[in-house]
């Protein structure tokens, strides 16, 4: 009996290299899993009429981790069918049109990867410890989530 | 003595990313920003916008009495921008 490849398991990184959708999504797959489903958030280049030049993500990594574990726990208590989860951030310098996430989740079925993923990012953006600075021409600018329960809306 | 740490804005302020403070076993999460203001009064500005990261758990600014061991991590977490 293969257990190994039966075990559902979670695959977390942070890094600073370049991040790769083919190894990520290969991380998920499973001969019992008929769907993957993806997320890659990349960067724009533009925020309010500013450039973009480039990225910055800082993170407290240890907890960042510890995180995006909780987040896989709860993935697999609201759809247990849900097989492997990979989440991979870049950290450091992130170039226009590279991507900063990239999330892969799979499942017998699609419905399940899918919802997966999507509540994957969402709850990572309100709660993952990892912060991103955009640096424009002149200037730079500490983003901040909308998501984050913290963040002060009236400034 | 507690290991504080500083992120993103914060990092700014202060100055710096990490240090070891000594604070009271016991105080509240609004007593122990007040003690790290003193040290650091540029952080003042970001009061609105800042939680707590007591051993690795979220914690409001306010009366919620802390109760810290030697060494413990309290990182000042401003708002998070991740994915």
């Amino acid at each position: 009996m293969e257990e190994s490849e039966d075990l559902p398991k979670d695959f977390i990184k942070l890094k600073s290299e370049k991040l790769s959708a083919d190894e990520v999504s290969e991380l998920v797959i499973s001969p019992c899993c008929g769907a993957v489903s993806l997320f890659i958030g990349t960067t724009r280049n533009n925020f309010e009429g500013k450039k973009v030049i480039h990225l910055e993500y800082e993170a407290y990594t240890s907890m960042a981790e510890t995180e995006i574990k909780k987040i896989c726990r709860d993935i697999r208590q609201k759809w247990p069918s849900v097989k492997h989860i990979a989440v991979h951030h870049r950290l450091g310098v992130v170039p226009i049109t590279e991507a900063s996430v990239i999330i892969a989740v799979s499942s017998p079925h699609r419905a399940e990867s899918l919802e997966a993923v999507t509540y994957c990012i969402n709850t990572l953006k309100a709660s993952v410890p990892i912060w991103k600075k955009e640096i424009y021409e002149d200037e730079y600018s500490w983003k901040e989530n909308k998501e984050c329960f913290w963040a002060n809306s009236e400034k | 003595q507690v290991s504080v740490m500083y992120f993103a804005r914060s990092a700014e302020l202060a100055g710096l990313r990490c240090e070891t403070l000594s604070v009271p076993r016991e105080i509240t999460s609004l007593q122990l920003w007040e003690e790290i203001v003193k040290v650091h009064p540029r952080l003042a500005v970001i009061r609105d916008q800042v939680v707590f990261a007591v051993r690795q758990e979220y914690v409001l600014l306010g009366d919620q009495l802390l109760v810290l061991q030697p060494g413990d991590e309290v990182a000042i977490i401003p708002p998070i921008s991740g994915g």
